[in-house]
C-alpha cells in the first residue's frame, strides 16, 4: 500500500537572478514498510526533500500524495487539510541531534505525541512502557534527556517517533550524532520498525556504510533524484 | 501534559530567584499603593477626627491644614451668636520639634476648648480625655509615651492623661491634644533672651507693646439640629468677614492642594513601578522562550498544534507573575506596620493591582508567544 507519492516535485529559493533550483523534477514512491535511504553531499538538496515531505516545506512545483489523499499539487497545499494533523497522527520523527524535549523525562517524551492526539490515561500509559521497552530503554524511563547517552537519547527519540504508530518515519541523519556500533544498531531498529510495524521509512544520510540491507536507495546530487537499486 | 510546569520544575531555582525578584518588585508596588493610600488617610486623618459642620477660617484662606490661617481667639464669640449655631470652639493646630525622652520628636499639638467639647479626641482608648484648664494631655501612641509620663513643653511639665491613635498630621507624625491655653502658651512661649532684647527694644522705644497670644487658626462649629448649613455658613461669610468650608471641602482643600503633588508623585511611581515589573517579566519569559527555541520547533514539527505551545508561554508568564504577586503579598502583609509612613492597605486595590498585574503577565508573554510564533518547525531538522 502506497504511503507516500512525490511527482515531478520542485522547490525554488530566491527570485530572479538569485533564484536556486534546490529540488528539480523528484520522482518517488515509498509503499508501508518500505525502508528507503536519501543519501547525498551537503547542499545536495537532502534536507528540503525531507521537509517537503514532511509537509513543512510548501514546494514550488510538483504533486505531494500521502496515505491516498493529496496533499499538495500545482496550486499550492489542498484546502480543508490540517497539515499538522497529519504530522502528529500519521507521521513520526527522528533527528540527528536527537531533539527530546529537555524538560521532559524519557517517559514523558514519548508521551507527548499521544498527549497531543488525545490519548491520556493507563492506555497511554502503557504504550509508552511497550514503546521503551521495545527500545531496551524501559529502565531510564522516569530519566530527564541530560542523564541519558547519545544511543539511548536516540532510542528514546525513536520511541516517541513510533509512540503514534505513524504510516511514515522521517529520520535526519539518525546516526550522526553516533558511533558506528550505535548508529548500527539504530540503523537495524529502524529496519525492525519497517518490517514489523509496517511504517514506510525514509532516512537522510550520508553515510553509506548505514544503509545495508534498505530496500530502496536514492543519491540526491543538485536537487536531483537517482534510484541505485 | 502540564509542559509550562515540567519545564519550570527543571529550572525551579531560577524560577524562584525570579518569583522573589519580581515578588520584591510587586511589594514595592503593594507598598507604593499603601503609600498613596496612607498619604491621603494622614492628610485627611484630623480633619475627619474632628469632623465639625463648618470649619470658620481666615478670609480667603484656605486653612488651617491647606494653608496658615490666625484670627484671634474672641471672634468664636461671635460665631456662637449667630443664628443656627449650636456650638462653636476654637481650635489651633501647629507642628513642632520638642524633645521627649532622649529623642528629638517631631509632632503636632491641637488645641481646643476641653470645656467646650469640639476638636478633640473622640476615641481615647486608654486614660481619659483631657479635664483641666492646664497640664494635661493626650498623646498618640507613635510619641511611645504611658498614662502618668511627664512631658516638659516649654516652661511647664505636662501629664499623658489618655492615649488616642485615631488621627496624626498631614506629615504622618502623632497628634498631641493640649487645652488651647496650653496650646498657645508653648506656641509663643518665649525664652529668657528673647524676653530680655523684647524688653531692651521697648525700653529703647524700637518696638511696641505687642504680646497678644490669644491667636486661633480656626473655629470649629456644629449646628443646631434642622439648621441649614449652607445659611449659616453665607451669614458668617457675610457678617463677619471669614471664610468657611464643611468638612468634606476641608478635605478637598487638602487633595487639591497640599495632597496634590504627593498623590500625583505617587501615582506616577506606581505606573512606572507596574511598567517595569510587565517589562521585566516580558524578558524573562523571552529568555525562557529563547531557551526552548528547538524544544518548540520540534514540538510544531511533530504536529504541536499552535494552542500547545501558547499555553506553554502562557502559563509560564501567568505562574510567575501570579507567585510573585502572592509572594508580593505576604511581604507587604508582613512588613507594612515597620514603614515609618502609613501604609493603608485596602483589598479593592489590591484586587485591582492584581488584575493589572495579570494582564501585566498576558502582555508580557506577547514578546514570548511572537517569538515562539516565528520559530520555524525546520529548525528541528538544523534549518533550511
Amino acid at each position: 500500500m502506497e504511503v507516500l507519492r512525490i511527482e515531478g516535485l520542485g522547490k525554488n529559493f530566491g527570485a530572479g537572478r538569485l533564484e536556486v533550483r534546490a529540488l528539480e523534477d523528484i520522482h518517488l514512491s515509498v509503499a508501508a514498510g518500505d525502508l528507503v535511504a536519501l543519501l547525498g553531499p551537503s547542499g545536495s538538496g537532502k534536507t528540503t526533500m525531507l521537509l517537503c515531505a514532511s509537509l513543512i516545506l510548501e514546494p514550488t512545483r510538483g504533486k505531494i500524495v500521502f496515505d491516498g489523499q493529496t496533499i499538495f499539487q500545482k496550486n499550492g497545499w489542498a484546502g480543508g487539510i490540517d497539515i499538522r494533523r497529519i504530522r502528529r497522527e500519521k507521521m513520526g520523527f527522528i533527528f540527528q541531534a536527537h531533539n527530546l524535549i529537555p524538560f521532559l523525562t524519557a517517559r514523558q517524551n514519548v508521551l507527548f505525541p499521544l498527549d497531543l492526539v488525545g490519548q491520556k490515561g493507563d492506555a497511554a500509559r502503557k504504550r509508552v512502557m511497550e514503546l521503551l521497552d521495545y527500545m531496551e530503554i524501559a529502565d531510564r524511563a522516569d530519566y530527564l534527556p541530560a542523564l541519558l547517552s547519545g544511543g539511548e537519547q536516540q532510542r528514546v527519540a525513536i520511541a516517541r517517533a513510533l509512540a503514534n504508530n505513524p504510516k511514515l518515519i522521517l529520520a535526519d541523519e539518525p546516526t550522526a550524532s553516533l558511533d558506528t556500533p550505535r548508529g548500527k544498531k539504530v540503523m537495524t531498529l529502524l529496519k525492525k520498525i519497517a518490517k514489523e510495524n509496517r511504517s514506510a521509512v525514509i532516512v537522510v544520510t550520508h553515510d553509506v556504510r548505514m544503509i545495508e540491507g534498505f530496500d530502496y536507495v536514492y543519491h540526491l546530487k543538485d536537487g536531483r533524484l537517482d534510484q541505485n537499486h | 501534559m502540564d509542559l509550562a510546569v515540567y519545564d519550570l520544575r527543571l529550572h525551579k531555582g531560577r524560577f524562584i530567584a525570579t518569583i522573589i525578584g519580581v515578588g520584591l518588585l510587586f511589594t514595592i508596588v503593594l507598598a507604593m499603593n499603601g503609600l498613596y493610600r496612607g498619604n491621603i488617610y494622614e492628610g485627611l486623618a484630623v480633619i475627619q477626627a474632628t469632623a465639625p459642620d463648618l470649619w470658620v477660617v481666615e478670609r480667603f484662606r484656605g486653612g488651617p491644614f491647606n494653608e496658615q490661617s490666625t484670627m484671634p481667639e474672641y471672634y468664636y464669640y461671635s460665631v456662637k451668636a449667630v443664628p443656627g449655631v449650636e456650638q462653636a470652639g476654637p481650635f489651633i493646630y501647629y507642628t513642632v520639634e520638642r524633645q521627649i525622652g532622649e529623642r528629638s520628636r517631631h509632632f503636632s499639638i491641637v488645641g481646643y476648648d476641653v470645656f467646650g467639647g469640639l476638636g478633640g479626641p473622640r476615641k481615647i482608648y486608654a486614660g481619659r480625655g483631657i479635664q483641666q484648664a492646664h497640664y494635661e494631655m493626650v498623646a498618640h501612641p507613635k510619641l511611645q509615651l504611658g498614662l502618668g509620663d511627664k512631658v516638659p513643653l516649654g516652661l511647664h511639665t505636662y501629664t499623658v492623661v489618655g492615649l488616642t491613635k485615631e488621627a496624626v498630621d498631614a506629615n504622618g507624625d502623632p497628634l498631641v491634644y493640649l487645652s488651647l491655653p496650653d496650646a498657645q502658651e508653648v506656641l509663643f512661649q518665649k525664652d529668657n533672651e528673647e524676653i530680655r532684647n523684647q524688653r531692651t527694644r521697648l525700653a529703647r522705644g524700637l518696638a511696641h507693646q505687642s504680646s497678644d497670644t490669644h491667636i486661633i487658626n480656626a473655629i470649629l462649629v456644629m449646628l443646631k439640629p434642622g439648621a441649614n448649613g449652607a445659611e449659616v455658613a453665607r451669614h458668617i461669610e457675610d457678617w463677619l468677614y471669614f471664610s468657611t468650608y464643611t468638612t468634606r471641602q476641608e478635605g478637598q482643600l487638602m487633595l487639591k492642594g497640599r495632597l496634590a503633588s504627593m498623590t500625583k508623585q505617587l501615582l506616577l511611581f506606581r505606573i512606572l513601578l507596574m511598567t517595569v515589573s510587565v517589562v521585566i517579566i516580558s524578558l524573562v519569559i523571552y529568555t525562557f522562550t529563547m531557551e526552548k527555541i528547538r524544544s518548540i520547533a520540534v514540538m510544531k514539527l511533530i504536529g504541536a498544534s499552535n494552542k500547545v505551545i501558547v499555553r506553554l508561554v502562557m502559563e509560564q508568564s501567568l505562574l510567575l507573575t501570579i507567585s510573585a504577586f502572592l509572594t508580593a503579598l505576604v511581604l507587604i502583609n508582613l512588613t507594612y506596620r515597620f514603614f515609618p509612613r502609613t501604609i493603608l492597605l485596602i483589598p479593592s486595590d489590591e484586587v485591582v493591582t492584581f488584575i493589572v498585574v495579570f494582564l501585566g503577565g498576558i502582555l508580557a508573554s506577547i514578546l514570548g508567544l511572537w517569538h515562539a510564533w516565528k520559530i520555524q518547525p525546520a529548525m528541528a531538522l538544523g534549518g533550511q
